[in-house]
Formats: C-alpha cells, sequence, structure tokens
C-alpha cells in the first residue's frame, strides 16, 4: 500500500489507493495485446467521417489542394491513418496538390507519406512537379500563413528543394481564392491562423484534428467555417473502412477500444474504493467518530 | 440567407465585426479613463493560492509556479500577474519559489520579465538573497523538452504547491499528474477548452476561463486589465442578449437577427 | 540614431500603422491599401523567419555563457551546441537522405511520439484517482462521460447503434455551448488585449521594458 501503515485492510482500501504503476502496466498490456495478436473489431462509421469522406468525393483532377502538415511527429502518431487515406483519395481522384508544414518535426513526414502510397502514385501517374509538390516548412508562425493567403507567389517562390514553382499547377495559385480546399492535419500549432486567413475568406477548409481538439474544431463546423472534421485516429480508421482499405488505423482500433474500456473500468474501480473507503473515512474524520 | 443589409465599401459580411472591434476599442478606452476604478469580486482560487504558500512554508518545501508556454498574449499577461502575487507571498514567508519556464519559440521573450518579477518580489521582501536565478531554469523553446525539465523539478524538489496558470496545453496532463505524485496541491488555470474539463477534475483547485484573466485584474491592479475585463463582461451581456432574442425570433419564424449578424 | 528608433513614441507609432495598414484592408475595399498590406504582411513572414537564426544565435550565447562559468548542468549546454552544430551541417548535407533524415527517424521523432504516448499513461492515472462522483453534479458529468467515453470506441457504435444519437446529443449540445463560450471569451480577450498594446499599456509586448 501506499499510505501509512493502519490496521484496517480492506478491498475498499486498496480499490482507492493502489499503486498507479498497476494502472500503467494493464494499460501497456491492453493496448499492446491486440496490437501483436489483432481481434479486428468492428468499426462503427460516425457522421463527422462520413462528411469528411463526401467532402474529398467532390475532387476533381482539376483542383488544387493544400495539405497543411501542421504537427509535430508525436502528433502524427494520432494524426497518420487520416492522413494517409486523405492523401490517398486525393491521389486517387488525381487532384494538384501541395504539401506545406509549420514543424520542423513534420519536414520528414512527406517522405513517410509518399513512400507509403508509392504503388496508388505509380498507377495514378501521380508524379512530383506535375501532380504534387512538397513546399517544405514554410508555415512558421501565423504572419507566413497570413502572407500565403493573401501573395501566394510574392511568399512561395520555390518547393523544399529549392526549385522553383514557376512551370508548375501553383504558379495559378495567387491567393487564397486559388485553392479549391485545405486539409489541415493539425495538433493545434496554426490551424487557427490557417482557419482565420483561409477558411473565413472562403476557402473550403477540412480539418483532421487529434482528440483534444474535437470539440473546439466542432463549433467551427457547426458555423460553417469548416466543411468537416475528422477525429483524431478513430476518424482515420472510420476513413479507412469508408474507402475500403484495412489501413494502420484500423488496425489500431482494437487497442483504441480496449483502451477506452480500460479507463472507464479505472474510473469505476476508483470510485467504488472511494465510495467504499474514501468517503466514510472522510466523513468519520470530520464528525471525529 | 443573405444580410440584413450590406454597407458600401465595407466586405459583405464584415461590417459587424468592424463595428464589434471598434465597440471593443472605445469602451477599453472609456473604463481607463473612468475615475472610479472597476469592482472585480476576490476569485476564490486566490485564497487558495495564500493556503498552498502558507502550506509550503510550514513543510519547509517550495512552491513551483508557472505562467504558461505562450509568447506575450492574453492569457500570458495574466499569469505573470498571478506570479507576481506568488512572488509577493513567497518572498514575505521565506518560501523558495521555483518558476519553470520555456515550452513555446515565444516563451524566451517572457522570461526576463519573469526573472525581474521575481527579483523584485524578493527584493521589496528585504530577502534578496534568497532569489537565485537558478530557480527560473529555461527549459527549451520546445514543449515537450520543457514537460521533461518540469517534471524533472517537481520530482527532485517535491514542491508542496504548484501553481500552473497561463496557456498550457498538453503538459498539463504530465504536470498535475506528477504533481500529485509527490503530494503537491495543484491550482491551475484553465484557458483552453480541449484541457479545462480535464484540469478541472485534475486540479486541486481550478480557474475556468475568464477567472483567470479576472484574477489577473484583480491583483494586479492594473487600470488597463480591468478595463479589459469590465469591456469582455459587456460585450458578453451583449452576446447574451443577442442569443435570447435571436433565439426568440427564430421561433417564432423571424430570420432578422440571423441576418443582422450576418451582415 | 538608434534612441530615436527605440523610443516609446516612434515603436507605439510604427505598430498603429502596422495595424491600420493590416486590419482596415480585411474590413473595408481599398485596393492600394490591400496592396500595402500584403507585401507588410510578407515582410513581416520573412523577418519571421529571419528570428529562427537569431534564436540559434542567442542559444549559442548563452550556451557559452554557461560552458565559460562551467555553472551547474554546463556539460548539457555544451552538447546541445555541439548537436545544433552537428544539425545544421548534417541539414546542409541533404534532408530527404543522409545523416538529417536518420537523426530525425532515429532519435528525434521516436523520443517525440514516447512523450506523446505517455499523456496515454497520465490520462489513465488521472482516471483512477481524480474522476470521483463526490456529489450530484460530478455524478451527472461522469454519466456524461461513461457515456461519450463508450461511444469514442468504435466497437460500442457498432454492438449498439442506441448511443450515437445519446453521445453525440452530449457533445453538439452541451460540450458545444462551453465551446462557444470559451471562444467567445478568448476572442473577446485576444482583441482588447491588442488594444491594450496599441495604448502602450502592454510595454513588454512590444519591447519596451516594464512601466
Amino acid at each position: 500500500m501506499s499510505v501509512s501503515d493502519e490496521k484496517e485492510k480492506s478491498i475498499f482500501r486498496y480499490l482507492s489507493e493502489y499503486d498507479r504503476r498497476i494502472i500503467y502496466f494493464l494499460l501497456f498490456i491492453v493496448v499492446v495485446g491486440p496490437l501483436i495478436s489483432p481481434i479486428a473489431m468492428p468499426i462503427s462509421v460516425s457522421p463527422d467521417s462520413k462528411q469528411y469522406y463526401d467532402v474529398l468525393r467532390t475532387l476533381g483532377s482539376n483542383d488544387i489542394v493544400l495539405t497543411v502538415l501542421d504537427t509535430e511527429f508525436s502528433g502524427y502518431m494520432e494524426l497518420q491513418s487520416g492522413v494517409i487515406a486523405s492523401t490517398r483519395m486525393i491521389i486517387e481522384k488525381e487532384s494538384k496538390m501541395a504539401v506545406a508544414i509549420s514543424h520542423p518535426e513534420a519536414t520528414i513526414i512527406p517522405d513517410i507519406l509518399f513512400g507509403a502510397l508509392k504503388d496508388l502514385m505509380d498507377a495514378h501517374h501521380y508524379t512530383y512537379g506535375d501532380s504534387y509538390l512538397v513546399l517544405g516548412y514554410i508555415y512558421q508562425n501565423e504572419a507566413s500563413v497570413a502572407s500565403s493567403a493573401e501573395d501566394f507567389q510574392g511568399f512561395v517562390r520555390q518547393d523544399w528543394q529549392g526549385r522553383p514553382i514557376k512551370g508548375t499547377f501553383l504558379e495559378q495559385v495567387r491567393s487564397w481564392k486559388d485553392i479549391s480546399l485545405i486539409v489541415s492535419h493539425t495538433t493545434g500549432i496554426l490551424s487557427g491562423s490557417v482557419m482565420n486567413h483561409f477558411a473565413l475568406r472562403g476557402t473550403r477548409m477540412i480539418v483532421n484534428c487529434i482528440g483534444g481538439m474535437i470539440p473546439g474544431q466542432k463549433t467551427y463546423l457547426n458555423t460553417g467555417i469548416l466543411k468537416a472534421v475528422l477525429p483524431a485516429m478513430r476518424g482515420g480508421a472510420e476513413l479507412e473502412s469508408l474507402i475500403g482499405i484495412r489501413g494502420l488505423g484500423t488496425k489500431a482500433m482494437d487497442a483504441f477500444t480496449l483502451g477506452h474500456y480500460m479507463l472507464i473500468a479505472f474510473i469505476i474501480i476508483g470510485n467504488i474504493g472511494y465510495f467504499g473507503y474514501a468517503r466514510p473515512r472522510a466523513q468519520k474524520a470530520r464528525t471525529g467518530g | 440567407m443573405p444580410p440584413l443589409f450590406s454597407v458600401p465599401g465595407v466586405v459583405q459580411g464584415r461590417f459587424l465585426g468592424l463595428l464589434c472591434v471598434v465597440a471593443l476599442f472605445l469602451s477599453v478606452i472609456y473604463y481607463m479613463r473612468r475615475k472610479k476604478s472597476l469592482y472585480i469580486r476576490k476569485v476564490a482560487g486566490l485564497d487558495a493560492i495564500e493556503d498552498a504558500v502558507g502550506r509550503a512554508t510550514e513543510m519547509r518545501k517550495p512552491a513551483v509556479c508557472s505562467f504558461g508556454i505562450g509568447g506575450f498574449g492574453y492569457s500570458t499577461v495574466f499569469g505573470l500577474a498571478i506570479l507576481s502575487y506568488v512572488a509577493e507571498l513567497s518572498a514575505k514567508m521565506g518560501t523558495r519559489l521555483i518558476v519553470p519556464t520555456g515550452g513555446g519559440t515565444a516563451s524566451m521573450v517572457v522570461r526576463p520579465v519573469a526573472q525581474d518579477i521575481v527579483r523584485q518580489a524578493y527584493i521589496a521582501a528585504g530577502r534578496e538573497d534568497m532569489y537565485k536565478d537558478e530557480d527560473i531554469p529555461f527549459f527549451s523553446g520546445q514543449q515537450y523538452a520543457y514537460i521533461g525539465g518540469y517534471v524533472g523539478v517537481l520530482q527532485r524538489t517535491r514542491p508542496a504547491v504548484v501553481v500552473m496558470v497561463g496557456s498550457h496545453a498538453s503538459e498539463t496532463l504530465n504536470i498535475t499528474e506528477t504533481s500529485n505524485a509527490v503530494g503537491a496541491i495543484v491550482i491551475s488555470s484553465a484557458t483552453s477548452v480541449s484541457y479545462a474539463a480535464f484540469l478541472t477534475c485534475s486540479s486541486d483547485y481550478c480557474l475556468i476561463g475568464e477567472e483567470g484573466p479576472a484574477a489577473g485584474a484583480y491583483l494586479s491592479q492594473d487600470p488597463s486589465q480591468r478595463a479589459s475585463i469590465g469591456s469582455q463582461d459587456l460585450f458578453k451581456w451583449v452576446a447574451l442578449i443577442l442569443i435570447v432574442v435571436g433565439l426568440a425570433a427564430y421561433n417564432v419564424g423571424s430570420d432578422v437577427i440571423i441576418r443582422l449578424l450576418q451582415s | 540614431m538608434s534612441a530615436f528608433f527605440k523610443s516609446r513614441e516612434v515603436i507605439l507609432t510604427a505598430a498603429g500603422l502596422a495595424f491600420v495598414a493590416t486590419f482596415v484592408p480585411y474590413f473595408v475595399t481599398i485596393p492600394e491599401l490591400s496592396v500595402i498590406s500584403t507585401k507588410l504582411v510578407t515582410i513581416t513572414a520573412l523577418v519571421n523567419a529571419f528570428t529562427l537564426a537569431l534564436a540559434v544565435h542567442s542559444q549559442f550565447m548563452r550556451g557559452m555563457y554557461f560552458v565559460r562559468r562551467r555553472s551547474r548542468g554546463w556539460i548539457l549546454k555544451a552538447y546541445m551546441m555541439v548537436t545544433i552544430v552537428l544539425m545544421v551541417i548534417f541539414a546542409t548535407m541533404g534532408q530527404d537522405k543522409g545523416p538529417y533524415n536518420w537523426v530525425m527517424l532515429a532519435i528525434v521523432n521516436p523520443l517525440s511520439s514516447v512523450n506523446y504516448g505517455i499523456l496515454a499513461f497520465y490520462m489513465a492515472s488521472t482516471c483512477a484517482r481524480a474522476f470521483r462522483a463526490r456529489n450530484m453534479k460530478a455524478l451527472l458529468f461522469l454519466a456524461a462521460g461513461f457515456i461519450v467515453l463508450f461511444y469514442q470506441a468504435p466497437l460500442t457504435g457498432s454492438i449498439f447503434p442506441g448511443i450515437e444519437p445519446v453521445a453525440l446529443y452530449l457533445t453538439d449540445t452541451f460540450a458545444m455551448a462551453i465551446t462557444r463560450t470559451f471562444t467567445m471569451s478568448v476572442t473577446l480577450g485576444a482583441i482588447i488585449f491588442g488594444a491594450r498594446v496599441l495604448m502602450g499599456k502592454q510595454p513588454q509586448v512590444l519591447g519596451l521594458g516594464g512601466e
């Protein structure tokens, strides 16, 4: 036990005060187990993911999509399934895509992303320069986002390897008006700035965000500023099931589900211990009994 | 739905926004120029801060206070006001105060101000010898490096109280849990809706939403901060009236308020 | 000359003009001002980009100070400076292949991901420790939390579809209302903070020092 030596030993006391390392160990088992030995639980599709999917389905080969990787690499682990599924849909629609990055850790994500989709890109002749460009770490702060929204050609002259964008599809992008859709994969670094300078002006914008940001983003969805919000890893898995692939998100959903149930179990166990031991003890101390 | 009206020369749908911003500016000026200081009630969490620092003194343990990971913004300003209060209390009671800084790229700019605040508090209490630069460590402009340093400080120094105000992000989870593990009281402010629920549950006391800036304005006695709170309250009343009137209008089949807000 | 540009009046005037140049075109259609605003924003973005170099320089100077004095933890400062130099060299050798790519993939990104993953354990610990039904209000919050948590697990939605409307109702009404309240408060606060900066009431923001 983690408290002072008392004669009273009961199951309720244990449930109220057990070592937190037991929590960590149990959670680890519950999350890692299904990753090693998948259970393949069924997945339901939420209306939010369906809405996100419907927006991506409207893309055509003449559309220019600005994909903003507004995440550290750690956040990318949660957004990965949504990023890959969204990019897959953009490639299948053969829309043009520019990738802008707002965190130094995310600079290697395009390599990982396009590496994972190489076969699909070859099948659709989706080539660098003609179909997509990686602009690199251009969004360091709100000023850079604002500048690209107002004067894209003045702000972006070359891609991340220093090759001029002149002669590519980005030559026709002058401002926010010329971008058909913004797909923001975000942990909240500059999502507000992108929304302020693009979406509020009229550019269509959809967001794939981490779990903690969902309530905040849904208010903008409700008002129509955002066209869709993909809710974190679960949304990514649902998007994968909508497009008919079994990707990283789907594989993680077993662990995701069991992890959630484990959290609920911890809350229930904690409350059993609270009502059985901690609360009567506190009441006893107050009344002096 | 078309807007109720449009003003020539003004971008459609932005007239009311322009009006709102201008009105906010004017209201701040009005409240600042008022001779009578605006009344702000004492936020309950402030008593908790005083009790907690007293507890730290009795237990001969340090107090830890952080003001956020952002640059100079709305949340950081009230974070600094509360830091000033905690520093004054710590200096008066002779308690060591540790102020972890960093966590964001703009946080380096705020650090000298925080150093100055703490130093002045110790000088004013006649305990200049207690001020140490090492007690205001800078833990990098990267959030996770900051978390590592902060948690390390908590585990090594085992403070009696952790005051975590200003703009914090996901580090709130690490800090509150580690604080609880080392037996510290946690007093926090929830400025982000993403972490408000978590902080309310895991902190011993939480200043939710506007309570943080109100506490900062109360403590700092700065007329401009008080004017800010007054202006915000005024506009919240306006928003409340618009919501009630708009709901009533919508329910009787009129969309005039909605169209007005779209103008 | 530099004293003139560092004076409070000049700095506040420049801030005010920059504000007017970028604020007004957003609301009022003035083509000439729009052009000025666009150029000003682009210049700001470029100046901000150069602050990265300034930050590296600043960290170096600070690190050298610690190392020269052999202050506590100077070895870590020296390590930090060596890694800065190495990463700059690696970056000039190419970012898509080579040592930069390896360091990012093998060291920086896994460490960053681990820090993020640890949050789950802290959340679990909080669930066990802090989420108590201490009173009726807390009980109602917990009940709502249970419903939303259950719904978040994809399996629940597929075996018990009836939970979806309840969970969505909770998130689309109560959670939405709270979020909107926060958004309004923060937005009003940000606008008023900007007003205070322009009036010179927040001198530290403009680098004027305390008053």
